[in-house]
């Protein structure tokens, strides 16, 4: 019976790695290299923070782990650190999710936001420490910006076209075992 | 995760702090390491980028493809205005044409009464662009030539036919990575055309990257031509970059010629390293005593 559940709980993670995929393909596509584009939000990191918030137990922090260095990889950051504090970003995020279930949207955004920011504080100011070329500051404000942002879109996403939504007091699966 | 079966959590909650840590503590390792060895580093992720994006190739190019359809749809909205500008542009470009083809051959036959030779270790690879750098901070495109077939190495310059492009920055098998001239790691020196200035062209992740150290910014005007200057031995010298533009802020900066929103196949100089010139005393002056000792055979000889 637990095996059920479990395999439920694969699909979820199997959608994420999916929409992770999708996310760093479409940042890949050629469509306009060069500068002067506006820095969009980091979408990646706005759907680890809802999965997290609504559902821990679909996102492993091993997975996090995994899917932050990729992209780390890929586009061409400093290896590592982004992922590091991603991981405990949404380690503090998951503590607190219990806490967040019972709260309304507001204080989601505002936790959501406050650990979000402190990850970019903590970026520039590592990258600051070990003298490695940075982006302007204006720039990376806007990005941090959008990104918080479009926060609310990707939640209404996450709830309405996957599903994932906060666990209700007292909701059981379909076996009739409490989450 | 289920809150009845707290027994197992109780016991797998420290266990789960040492991982978490653990994981921590080996990516923070994961990026010093990466800022004390970079070029083993990026050579790491080269290896990675060329086995994981090239296989993405057969999806990037139908939603490219579709993109730019849209985009071109669009852009059919404003076709008659387009029209018109590019019946404007095309009278002016034929005066120019004209120009061109006359110096053209003056250029030929003075070549030709000169005997000048160019440089023929000059040729190209032609790649296509495989995938963006995906970070808006990053101005990196990867192209789908590199070391294997055709023989990719670092520091080359790309172009797009008109102007430079950027410089190969890391080489896979199959792929390899440009770094464009707009990137803030990007330094490119140059002369500025009529002037002679030398200067030094430094990315700054906008449209128009600024130009340096140039000795008498007074003598630099707008509009002025910007060629690289091939010091330092990295690029070439004389391949066209730009124009001189004064920006808002008061800085000289510089509008490329390679057109930046259409970067779609772009060339990669073979460029070989230039000859050093060894021995000067050898050129000109007195024979030196050993080599005057073994020639007087053949100094009598002459003499006679």
């Amino acid at each position: 019976m637990a095996e059920i559940t479990h395999a439920g709980r694969w699909t979820y993670r199997g959608v994420f790695l999916a929409l992770a995929a999708l996310v760093v393909f479409a940042k890949l596509l050629p469509l306009h290299p060069g500068p002067g584009r506006f820095p969009g939000p980091d979408i990646l990191v706005l759907m680890a923070c809802a999965w997290i918030v609504r559902r821990p137990d679909y996102l492993p922090v091993a997975m996090v782990a995994a899917v932050f260095l990729i992209a780390d990889m890929l586009f061409m950051r400093p290896p590592g650190l982004w992922t590091a504090l991603a991981v405990i970003g949404l380690e503090a995020l998951r503590r607190r999710s219990f806490m967040l279930r019972d709260s309304g949207f507001l204080t989601e955004w505002l936790t959501v936001s406050a650990i979000i920011t402190a990850m970019f504080l903590a970026n520039t100011l590592v990258l600051a420490v070990f003298v490695v070329d940075q982006p302007g500051l204006g720039l990376t404000l806007i990005r941090l910006i959008t990104t918080l942002l479009v926060y609310p879109i990707v939640v209404v996403l996450a709830a309405r076209a996957i599903g994932i939504r906060k666990i209700a007091p007292g909701e059981v699966d379909r076996l009739g075992h409490r989450q | 995760m289920a809150r009845q079966s707290g027994s197992s959590e109780e016991f797998a909650r420290p266990l789960r702090r040492f991982f978490v840590g653990g994981l921590v503590l080996i990516l923070f390792a994961v990026f010093v390491l990466w800022r004390i060895d970079s070029p083993r580093a990026e050579r790491f992720r080269a290896a990675l980028v060329d086995a994981v994006v090239p296989q993405m190739d057969w999806a990037f190019v139908p939603v490219t493809k579709t993109v730019e359809l849209f985009e071109g749809v669009q852009s059919y909205a404003r076709l008659q205005q387009q029209n018109q500008d590019l019946r404007r542009e095309l009278q002016q470009m034929k005066a120019w044409k004209e120009a061109a083809l006359q110096l053209e051959q003056e250029n030929a036959k003075l070549l030709d009464l000169n005997k000048v030779r160019l440089d023929p270790a000059l040729t190209v690879v032609t790649g296509q662009v495989l995938a963006d750098s995906g970070s808006p901070f990053r101005q990196s495109i990867l192209l789908n030539v590199g070391a294997g077939r055709d023989g990719i190495k670092d520091g080359w310059a790309v172009t797009d036919g008109l102007g430079l492009v950027g410089r190969i920055s890391g080489v896979g098998q199959r792929s390899s990575r440009v770094l464009l001239l707009t990137d803030s790691a990007s330094r490119v020196p140059v002369t500025i055309q009529p002037s002679g200035q030398q200067g030094m062209l430094s990315g700054d992740n906008s449209t128009l990257p600024v130009l340096e150290f140039i000795e008498e910014p007074e003598e630099v005007r707008p509009g002025d031509r910007v060629v690289s200057s091939g010091d330092g031995g990295v690029f070439p010298s004389g391949l066209l970059v730009g124009s001189v533009v004064l920006s808002r802020d008061g800085r000289l900066r510089l509008r490329l010629s390679a057109d930046y929103e259409r970067l779609e196949f772009l060339r990669v100089l073979r460029s070989r390293p230039a000859e050093v010139i060894g021995g000067d005393a050898a050129l000109i002056g007195p024979l030196l005593p050993e080599a005057a000792a073994m020639m007087p055979a053949s100094e009598d000889l002459s003499d006679g």
